[in-house]
């Protein structure tokens, strides 16, 4: 049964291999999405027994999948399904017309299925070291993604993305050193930075193991595009195709985050309570709630508006978290329900600048009329992210309120919820023009089975999750939770 | 034994303010290589009992900082055909003062902390001090590769500190990170190339298109 843990790491390179030999554009866009699926499908057919396996370790416990790590994983394959039966649509067009060469798709679908070999190591790595080696190795490979058509802007932001990340990143580097260098023994090696060790271990040098948290925020938080060292985040976004910006959004962010709950949790247990964590969870998390509010008021890209988004709902994820054992299960909630939201209107933001020739908010009017399916999309998309009630991030910001309130923290509710209130008046005001406003007649040339499936699954899964939360998935999430923030 | 440390140290030392106070970058990759070089031999001579492991890793370092990225590094210079940094933000005497000046803070910080009574507090001073010399180049210079430059300087500081004060991290992983900066030296190496064909230049605070 563990062994469907080295499968996650195989499939990905048998793939990227595989793309050596593919002469055909839409050929490379298949294979990347058949190895994503099967991907996919190894981890539904594992979680049909996970409840009674789980955790479960392989390869001499390198390899290791809890709770924790299973929900991350199922949000990753989620994300990257969704962004693989995109892409050939999105780049239909390209590849015809040769402004996407051969060349450069295959380089795509490579860095794309590398992408997911990478975040796959940081979750599965049972030794902090190695999570970090994963990590580090997300922004290498991604950082290309980002210019894969290489205009200047897009080469720009590929820089600023790969120098601030990867010093960022270097800042982690010091927490995992620090953790080491807090533990009590210098004996037998191999084993003491697995986490499973970690997280039982005692005889920490605390002070050496607070400064190591510390790092480790702020190292994985650049990443995880807190604020305020976010700022390599909206030109990165916002440059990358659409596929690519979604996965960033959707999953890479929440990876980092993954790296600083692992972080967070051996502090708790070190320290025997979450009150050292939890007040820097509460303070990074409503920074960059706070933060990003200003720039969506008086934004005009689209994919610039959404690109701050993801830092206000990192920024809640993270405020989550420090909340107590409801406040984890609410944040965790959210990590799903976000990714969902935010690839949706990714891919619809995406599509819309293409058929628009621009992403600038002024230049979209309409797209109800002009293109109904993205049109749609968007609209959905934007008012889930908002936090419109049918839609599942309303369930799990209400969890957040609720988390808070039993916690007595009025002051951070107070906070939180006039950020959450600005953005959501700000993304309404730009909304009704795009999708409501006069439409130009443009011709939607084609709508790809695949695009339209993405999309009804996506919308289906955000009003159902916002409608129902089944009994099993509360019991896993209860679980998780309890792994990084479980202290009574 | 002890002199041959000594001079590593002081050879780690005066690299670092090398840096702070040149302007020719062929001369900087060579500094920085240098110091790589510095930083490989330092768990050999200084660190007891050496393992065949360790001794391995050490020399894929020595190998990796003093010759392949060097190698990397000057073609990419050549290829975007800059010799110099000029003007920079932070003015080359300007950073050798603040050099000095956090010099003498790591070492006073670094008898402070609280890393056990075996570990070298000299050795962890330096890496401080490479540390923020790495992070200085990458505020002050304006060419992208002095920034690649003092990320690589930061990363060296980083490999001195992990020397010394987590003497246990398993082999897979340092020979990941390892990997992990060649892959970031590469990947950055392409990007100024990427740079200076679509800009004409590699100035960093010239690249403004993107904004808000």
């Amino acid at each position: 049964m563990s062994g469907v843990l080295i499968l996650f790491l195989l499939i990905p390179l048998v793939g990227i291999a595989a793309l050596f030999f593919v002469q055909r554009g839409s050929v490379m866009f298949m294979l990347s999405l058949g190895a994503v699926l099967l991907d996919a499908f190894c981890l539904l057919v594992g979680i049909s027994g996970l409840p009674t396996c789980l955790p479960m370790q392989t390869a001499g416990g390198w390899l290791y999948l809890d709770h924790l790590s299973a929900w991350h994983l199922l949000v990753m394959l989620l994300v990257f399904t969704a962004g693989s039966l995109f892409a050939p649509g999105y780049f239909r067009d390209d590849l015809g017309s040769g402004r996407l060469s051969l060349t450069a798709a295959r380089r795509y679908n490579q860095l794309w299925l590398g992408s997911l070999w990478t975040m796959t190591l940081t979750l599965l790595a049972n030794n902090i070291g190695l999570m970090w080696v994963g990590m580090e190795a997300t922004t290498l490979v991604t950082a290309f993604l980002v210019s894969i058509y290489p205009k200047p802007a897009a080469i720009e932001a590929m820089w600023k993305y790969l120098i601030i990340c990867s010093v960022g990143i270097a800042f982690a580097f010091i927490g995992t050193l620090l953790v080491a260098a807090s533990l009590p023994t210098t004996g037998e090696g191999s084993q003491q930075l697995f986490w499973t060790q970690l997280s039982v271990a005692g005889g920490y040098n605390l002070l050496l193991l607070k400064a190591a948290f510390i790092f480790s925020l702020v190292g994985f938080g650049t990443k995880a595009g807190l604020a305020p060292t976010h700022t390599w985040l909206p030109d990165a976004h916002s440059q990358a195709p659409g596929p690519v910006s979604a996965m960033f959004s959707g999953f890479m962010l929440n990876a980092a985050l993954y790296c600083i709950m692992r972080h967070g949790a051996i502090v708790n247990h070190a320290l025997g309570s979450d009150q050292f964590t939890s007040r820097l969870y509460i303070i990074f998390g409503l920074v960059s709630i706070i933060v990003p509010a200003a720039f969506i008021l008086y934004q005009h890209d689209i994919k610039r508006l959404l690109a701050y988004s993801s830092v206000e709902h990192l920024g809640i994820i993270t405020l989550g978290l420090g909340l107590g054992p409801a406040g984890c299960f609410a944040a965790l909630l959210h990590t799903l329900n976000h990714s969902m939201g935010k690839s949706l209107s990714f891919f619809a933001a995406g599509r819309l600048g293409q058929l628009y020739g621009s992403h600038e908010m002024g230049r979209i009017r309409g797209a109800l009329h002009s293109a109904p399916l993205w049109g749609i999309a968007l609209a959905c998309g934007l008012l889930a992210l908002i936090g419109a009630a049918p839609f599942s991030i309303f369930i799990s910001e209400y969890l957040l309120v609720k988390a808070a309130i039993d916690r007595g923290a009025i002051f951070v509710l107070v906070i939180f919820l006039f950020g959450i209130s600005v953005i959501f008046v700000a993304v309404l005001r730009h909304l009704m023009p795009m999708v409501w406003g006069e439409g130009r007649n443009l011709p939607e040339k084609y709508r790809s089975a695949s695009s339209i499936m993405v999309v009804c699954v996506l919308l289906g899964l955000l009003l159902f999750f916002g409608l129902y939360l089944p009994a099993s998935i509360q019991v896993f999430l209860t679980r998780a939770a309890a792994l990084i923030g479980g202290l009574p | 034994m002890l002199t041959l440390m000594s001079l590593l140290l002081f050879l780690l030392v005066l690299t670092n303010l090398t840096l702070l106070g040149s302007s020719r970058l062929a001369f900087c990759i060579r500094t920085v290589a240098l110091q790589g070089v510095v930083l490989g031999l330092i768990p050999l001579v200084g660190l007891q009992p050496l393992s065949l492991q360790h001794g391995l890793l050490s020399l894929t370092a020595i190998v990796l900082k003093g010759g392949v990225f060097p190698w990397l590094l000057l073609r990419s210079l050549r290829v975007a055909r800059v010799k110099r940094e000029v003007e920079p933000f932070i003015g080359f005497n300007v950073s050798l003062s603040i050099g000095f000046f956090a010099l003498i803070s790591s070492v006073v910080f670094a008898s402070k902390l609280p890393f056990g009574g075996n570990k070298d507090s000299l050795i962890i001073a330096l890496a401080l001090f490479t540390m923020i010399t790495g992070l200085l180049l990458l505020i002050s210079r304006r060419k992208a590769l002095s920034m690649v430059l003092g990320y690589l300087v930061l990363e060296n500081g980083i490999y001195g500190l992990g020397a010394v004060v987590a003497d246990h991290i398993p082999m897979v992983v340092e020979f990941g990170v390892l990997l992990d900066v060649w892959v970031a030296v590469f990947g950055m190496g392409i990007a100024v190339y990427q740079i200076n064909r679509e800009f004409d230049h590699t100035d960093v605070d010239r690249l403004t298109e993107l904004r808000g």
